[in-house]
This record gives structure tokens, sequence and C-alpha cells, in this order.
């Protein structure tokens, strides 16, 4: 497939590093020839000195030929003026990223469509969206939902006194109504089998229903742990904005800012029900004041991932049951996780998952990079005569790393057994090692 | 610091690429029924085993790949294939001593041309070929044919590449460096069967014409004959030969878009103008000196200039005459290309257009600064504007070949042999031109001390990874654990 991306930001580094390394052909454009710096001489991918809306510089680069083209400079206007010439120039599918909320709307779609521009994301939104649901319960590491909330993933660390703790799987027995899908071991991913334990400290990622959150929170051993209501938000950043507009409406929100001029700003684009206070983040007085004694999660997302970072493991210790750090650094990431934080987000790698996802056969219509670890997890729709249905799910002889994590059939989600016969219409999750497995998997699906 | 098992596996696997190779030329010896098949099957032999036990050595290695493995790998590479290269002849049985074996395979694939054999005319046929055979895989480079037909390398092909194309610039005709070098390859190929086929219809005979051919291309200048070009007096053949080592020393990437469809426009643009223009403006001068110095008549003149203008420029270093009888005025031009060079990313030797055409963009920017102090001053190739740190790069490129040549030429005059024939032969094994003036003109350079021998062969190696890739492996940093 061929990728042209313009603009080699940290998004679009990140990304053409990705998709080179899985065989894709990537032409990376950018108007500065210090950003492409030895990109090309360092991975499988071309660099040229073009700017993303010069037309010439787009027929040059072969843009007609392209399969995708991916603007993702930091300007939106000069986005989707590259997408809109990217497709008349004979792009297939163009990106664009955006900003401004009010281009996602449905009603603006067509419209988009027509000037060439096929798809938008805002990586401030998407970085909202996993805010809201990882604070949403403050013992869920993690929590996605698939086919509209039918079938829940959860990500659960597990400490001293959980039900499952250092017993062999298989004596969970197969009627239980969750599937536990992978476990996370200090920073390998692991796709357990019926004689792996669970052990102290690992996070444990389960496929369930929404009716069975409380039974997962019990065998988790997580019983005490309060709902979220009180939430602070230090750095009032586009990101915190977005947060507070998407948090439902029984969470308290206070957003802290240093900046008097961003806090009025801020202060502007919330509601009345949201608090933005003046100060230092840092300022454990003020935090005190505040009330971070009776916080339940505490979401740090300033410019500094080493502020979010530190942020974070001090309030951590004065009682906070849930953090969220914002590391822009992805080689802080691994670090931010050993300091046992909670939950980190990173906006790059949200938005190449799900920039990777549109890339992916319109079959797969939710990928999920797992933030921090090479796992992915991607939904199917099965067709008539798919290789899935053709056998019980233990003879289908699935590649190793991969793991069926449930299924959700006429809208129910439904666990999935080595006996389990999946059927036309099924939606499938599966759990994958490694990007390229779903490329794998992908086959049982056709 | 570097990942040892894994280059032994590379290297490994590399050794059974050659070993293919060898028993190509096994299949030669043994369609002639000639006597030296059993040399060509042990070398084969001995090169798959040695390879099969560094593969096996490194079999268990972790996948990973720095920038100072790529040099390592790219380095070693070319020293063991030609140390895989001396076996055929060793066990032929030609009388060869090791040192010689060695510079011969070195000039080889260094596509030098160079030979330190007297008795080419009564080789036979599989150690021709073999020898036309390492000119041709040498010329564009011995990893980057493994890059193009072993899906192998992948991504870590991208170090290897950066590590022994030649210029200042690393152009890709397509974003995956597997797919550009096989679409290169493939013109490659098709070039050299074209000049086989137009040899052969010239009354070449087949074999001679598919072993020049293969030499052409890869302009190394290795002949089936002792005498070199010198036998076929035909216009014809010389005419065909010409353009055919014109045509090898235009970068190949720029070719590659001439034919294709969709042509970007790249740098090369002013590259090929500054090639063509000096490769006409010396045959023209050539020609009128040989006309006016020699009394000849303006074809045979304008043939002989073309003929060695091109064989020179693009450091082939076929002779179809005896350049000493010449006219002397005729020998300053022919040492300025012999310097020069053709175009980056080809497969020529020398200084390459385009790093002189840098250089002469920057003294005239020099000069003009010096007239207009505050002058803005983009040096530019084409449309694409050259960075300093470029420009530094190529001078100091530069410095290494004229420094290498002289302090070699140096040494050689101190061994005894005379100036211009030091100089030429240093400059020619550097450059990778196989042709010199003096003592060295002549057909062979069997006469070398064994010493010189292995000095040569670093030199041409020195020379044809365009300094950086060689010397890196003696600087203490790359040795070093950080």
């Amino acid at each position: 497939m061929k990728i042209v991306i313009a603009g080699a930001g940290a998004v679009g580094t990140h990304l053409a590093k990705l998709l080179s390394s899985e065989n894709q052909d990537i032409i990376l454009l950018d108007e500065n020839p210090a950003l492409l710096g030895t990109l090309e001489s360092n991975f499988d991918l071309m660099t040229l000195a073009v700017s993303p809306t010069s037309v010439i510089g787009l027929e040059e680069t072969g843009v007609a030929q392209a399969d995708l083209f991916i603007a993702v400079t930091p300007d939106e206007s000069q986005n989707m003026t590259a997408c809109m010439l990217a497709a008349n120039l004979g792009a297939k599918k163009t990106v664009a990223r955006i900003d401004n909320q009010e281009y996602l709307m449905p009603r603006n779609r067509d419209f988009f469509a027509r000037v060439g521009i096929h798809s938008l994301i805002c990586p401030e939104i998407l970085a909202a969206q996993e805010i809201i649901s990882s604070i949403r319960m403050s013992w869920i590491r993690q929590w996605w939902e698939f086919s509209d909330g039918a079938l829940l993933l959860l990500g659960v660390k597990i400490r001293q006194g959980a039900e499952i703790l250092d017993k062999p799987l298989y004596e969970l027995g197969t009627d239980i109504p969750y599937h536990l899908v992978a476990i996370k071991r200090e920073h390998e991913m692991i796709i357990p089998g019926g004689n792996d334990m669970v052990q102290l400290n690992d996070i444990v990622y389960f496929t369930t229903t929404r009716k069975y959150i409380p039974h997962i929170r019990e065998v988790a051993g997580k019983e005490h742990f309060p709902d979220v209501r009180n939430v602070i938000i230090m750095g009032g950043s586009r990101i915190a904005i977005r947060a507070a507009q998407q948090a439902p409406d029984y969470m308290r929100i206070k957003i802290i800012e240093n900046d008097p001029k961003k806090s009025e700003l801020v202060a502007n684009a919330v509601s009345d029900k949201i608090m933005v206070i003046n100060g230092d983040g840092r300022d454990i007085d003020l935090l005190v004041r505040e009330g971070i004694h009776e916080t339940d999660a505490f979401v740090a997302l300033t410019d500094s991932s080493e502020t979010n970072i530190l942020a974070c493991s001090a309030v951590k210790r004065m009682g906070v049951q849930k953090t969220v750090a914002e590391v822009e650094n992805i080689d802080y990431i691994p670090m931010a996780e050993s300091l046992d934080i909670g939950s980190v987000i990173n906006k790059k790698i949200i938005a190449a998952s799900h920039i990777y996802q549109m890339m992916l056969d319109n079959d797969v219509n939710n990928v999920k990079s797992l933030t921090f670890s090479n796992a992915d997890v991607a939904e199917f729709t099965v067709r008539e005569g798919d290789r899935i249905t053709q056998k019980a799910v233990k003879d289908l002889g699935l590649p190793r790393g991969t793991t069926i994590g449930g299924l959700v059939r006429n809208g129910k989600g439904i666990m999935v057994s080595g006996d389990t016969h999946i059927l036309p219409d099924d939606h499938v999750i599966v759990f994958c090692l490694g990007s390229s497995m779903i490329k794998k998997i992908e086959r049982f699906f056709r | 610091m570097i990942n040892g098992r894994f280059i032994s596996r590379i290297l490994g696997l590399l050794l059974q690429v050659i070993a293919i190779f060898l028993l190509i030329c096994a299949a030669v010896a043994w369609g002639y029924g000639e006597e030296d098949l059993e040399a060509f099957l042990l070398s084969a032999l001995i090169t798959m085993a040695s390879g099969g036990i560094m593969m096996l050595f490194g079999r268990k290695a972790p996948q990973k790949f720095s920038i100072r493995d790529g040099y390592f790998i790219v380095s070693a590479t070319w020293v063991l294939w030609s140390l895989a290269g001396t076996l055929p002849f060793l066990l032929g049985g030609y009388q060869m001593s090791f040192s010689a074996a060695y510079y011969e395979c070195m000039s080889a694939f260094t596509s030098t041309g160079f030979t330190a054999m007297d008795n080419i005319d009564s080789l036979p046929h599989g150690i021709l070929f073999w020898r036309s055979l390492m000119q041709w895989i040498g010329g564009l480079g011995i990893v980057f044919f493994t890059i193009a037909i072993l899906p192998y390398f992948g991504g870590t092909g991208v170090h290897l590449f950066a590590a022994e194309m030649t210029g200042p610039t690393k152009d890709k005709l397509h974003p995956r460096v597997a797919i550009t070098s096989r679409r290169i390859w493939a013109m490659y190929i098709a070039i050299t069967l074209l000049e086989a086929a137009l040899l052969s219809l010239g009354g070449m005979p087949l074999f001679d014409s598919f072993c020049h051919s293969l030499c052409t291309t890869a302009t190394g200048g290795f002949s089936t004959q002792q005498a070199g070009m010198s036998v076929y007096d035909s216009a014809y053949i010389q005419y065909v030969v010409s353009i055919f080592m014109f045509v090898s020393g235009i970068n190949f990437v720029t070719l590659y878009s001439l034919f294709s469809s969709r042509r970007r426009k790249r740098i090369q643009g002013d590259e090929v103008k500054w090639y063509t223009g000096s490769t006409l403006l010396c045959t023209l001068f050539i020609a009128c000196a040989l006309v006016y110095f020699s009394g000849r008549d303006w074809e045979p003149a304008f043939r002989a200039a073309l003929f060695q203008v091109t064989s020179i420029h693009t450091s082939t270093g076929f002779t179809s005459e005896d350049l000493t009888v010449w006219p002397s005025c005729t020998w300053f031009p022919l040492v300025l290309l012999m310097i020069s060079g053709a175009s980056s990313g080809s497969t020529t030797g020398g200084a390459k257009c385009i790093r002189l055409l840098i250089l002469y963009r920057a003294v005239r920017n020099e000069f003009r600064r010096i007239v207009h102090p505050n002058a803005v001053l983009p040096l530019r190739i084409g449309k694409q504007p050259i960075g300093t740190q470029t420009v530094l790069t190529v001078f100091i490129c530069i410095f290494l070949y004229v420094g290498f040549s002289l302090f070699f030429a140096f040494l050689c005059m101190e061994s005894g042999y005379s100036f211009v024939g030091s100089i030429s032969y240093c400059a020619g094994c550097i450059g990778n031109t196989g042709a010199a003036f003096g003592e060295f003109g002549g057909s062979s350079c069997s006469f070398l001390s064994p010493a010189w021998k292995w000095a040569s062969s670093f030199m041409m190696l020195v020379g044809r990874l365009e300094f950086f890739t060689i010397l890196l492996l003696f600087t203490p940093q790359f040795w070093k654990h950080q």
C-alpha cells in the first residue's frame, strides 16, 4: 500500500516509522528538510522536502498513485488544503488532522467528502475520550467499549487479596462471565493459556459485559475502591477543555491552570459546573485547599511530561486513587508506568493507532492500540463463508499470540469458549500481540 | 557495540549468494567441457560450508541492528567476497600467488580493471566468465544485489544501502529499498543483455561479447583478451562499447526515470548535463589533437577519442590503442576525467561529477561573496538546495581522495616507479579506473611486489566504498562501547 504522509512532526514521524516497519511504502513530506533529517537512512521509507500544499510538489511525489494521503502538519487549514489537492490529484483516501471540533459534526461529513477530505481526526478529542473512559471507574486502568458497549475490555492491576491471584487459570472454570485475554507483567505482554497464573502487580485484561463489572471488581479484589466523582485536572490545555466537556454530569471537575490569561480562556470555554482555578498545580497547599484529599482522580495535562509524571506521583502519595498523566515523550512511557502512576496517555500513539485503523480493511471497524505495549485489539464483522465460521474456535488453529476476546451477537455480548461456533454477522473481538498479527488474523475473516 | 552473531549470520548468508555465482561459472566450465569445472565446484562447496558455519554460529542472534553493524557488514562483505573469489584461481592451478589472486578479485569486484595475469589468452572459459561476473556484481554493489534478491533484509537493508551506495546524496526510486534495488537490477540486466546482443551482431564471438558486456555495464574494464579491446578493430564494436560505457556512467535512478512514464525531476538533471558536456568537450578536443598532431582522418580520430574519453571518464579502463603514443596534450584532459569519474549512483568510480559540480559552485559562491559581502548565496543543484553539511562532506571526501592518492603515489615513487606512473596508478586504483600511464599503462600489473598488491587491493576497496565506510572501521570511536 502506498501511503504519503505530509508533516514530519511527532505524529507524522511516529506513524511513518510504524507503517514502514509493516512493509508499507511510505513517503514522508515536509517543507522543512531539517525535520526529515536522517529518517531516510535509518528507516525503510522515502523523505522529500516538499511543501504539502504545493501542487507540483505533490504531483512529483506521485500522490496520484497513493492509496492513502495523511496530512498531519500542525496547521489544520494546511492539512485540509493538502488533502483537497491530493484527492483531486488522484489519492484514493485522505485523512486530515484538525483542531476544530465543529468539523467533526456528522452533517459536515458529506461536504468534506465532496471536496476530497475523506476522514478527519482530532488527536485532542481522542485523547479526551480516552481520559474520561479511564477515570470513569478508578479501579480500572483501561476501559474500552465494543459495539456501543455491548462488550467491554477492562485492564485491572492485581493487588494482594485478589481472588484470581496465583491460581492456574483452568481452575477458574469455563462458565465464568468474563474472559482473561492478556496479562501485562513488567514490560511484557502475555496471552495466557490454561496453566498460566496471575501474579502480584500484573495488569490483567478482561473482556466482559456491563452486567458483570461488579463481578470483575470482586475477583480482582477491588471492592473498596470508590467511584470517581471529584476530579482535578492540572493544566488548561485543549485536551483538558475537551475532557471537561465530555465528562459525565455526575463528575465534579476542577481545572488548575498557572497562566491567568489561559485560565480565563478555559473558563469561557467550559460550562459553569466546572471550576477553573488560577494557580500552580505543583503547589501542595493549593491542592490541599482545593480538596485533594477528597479527590478521586487527578489528571495531569501540562505541556511538560516530567511535570505530569511527578505531579501524579506526588498526589498518589496523598491518597488519590486514580491518576492519569499525559506523557508526550514516548521514551518516558515505560518509566512512567513503572512509577505506578495509573494511566498514561500519549496523543501521538492515540492518533497513530486511529489512523492505522483506517488503513485496515473496512471489515475491521475498531482497532485499538493498547498504549505502551505492542498489543492490538481488533473488532471484525463476520460474513457468510468466512474461514472463522467453519469450525469451532478451538479447531480453527488461530496463530499463537492471538486470542478471541468475545463476540457481539444481535447487540448482546457473549463470551467465547473453545466450543463456540462463530456465526455470520457476529462482531468478533480479537486480541493480538504486535500489530503485524492483525494481518494474519484478517485471513480468518475472508 | 556491534552485534557479532547477527553479523556472522548475514555474512554467512552473503557467502551462500556468492556460492551460487560460483556454481554458474561451474556450469559454464561444464558447458565448454573444460578442466576447471572441478575447481569451481570445490570453491562453491568451500564457500557454502564456511557460510553455513557462520550462519549456524549466528542462528540465535538477537535481531538488533545498528548503523555500526551496517558499515561493518558492508566492509566485511567486500573483503570476504574477494576472498571467496580467489578460490577458483588458487584451486585451478594457474600458479598464482595468493596476493596476486586477491589483487585480481578485488580489482574485479571494485570494477577497477587492473589485472595481475599475463596469460589471459590461454585461460579457460570458466575463469574468464568468473572475472567478468565478479565485475558485473561488484559494479552495482554486492550488498545492493543481495538486498534485491533476499527479502530477509527488510528494514535493515536501509543501513547497508546507505553504506554502499556512491555519491553525496542517496536517492531512491521507490520508498522501499528492496524494490528500488530490484528495479535498478532489472534495468542493469536489460542493458547488459542488449549490449551483448549488439556486440555479437557486430561479429564478436558470443562468449566474448557476453563477457565484455558484463564488464562494460559494470564500467570495470576486464577483457577476455590480454591485449584488451584493441583486438577488435571494428568501428561498429567501438561505437557500441562507447555508447554503453557512457550510458552506464549515468546515475541509475535518473536513467530509470528517463524510461519510466512518471519522471520526477531530481537533482541529477544538472549532473547529467555536466557529464555529457565534459564528455563531448574532451572528445572534440582530443579528436582535434589527433587530427592536427598525429595526422589522422576525422572519423577514426573522433572514434578513438570518444572511446578513450568514455572509457576513462566512466572509469572503465578499456583501451583501444596504445595511449603512450598519443600527443602528450591529450594526457591532461584524460587524467582530469579519470579523477572526475562519471555520475553518482552509477557503476563508475572517481570523485563523481556531482561532487565536482558542488565543489565548483561552492568556489564560485566564495568569489561572489568577496565582491558582495552581504549576498545570500544558496548552493543549488537543479532546484534542490544543498546544505552546508553536504558541501562540507563533499570537500572532505575530495580531500581524502586527493590525500590518499598522493600519499600512496609518494610511497609508490619511493619503491622506484616513475612519477607519472605512480600518480596515475594510485589515482586509478582509488578511483577504480583501471587505466594508467607509464609502466602501469601496459596490459598487466603482474610485476608489482606482493606488498604493493595488498596495498593496491586496499586502495581499490577504500575508493570503491568512498572512504568513509572502510576508514570508519579504523577509527577508535567505532569500537568503543558507548
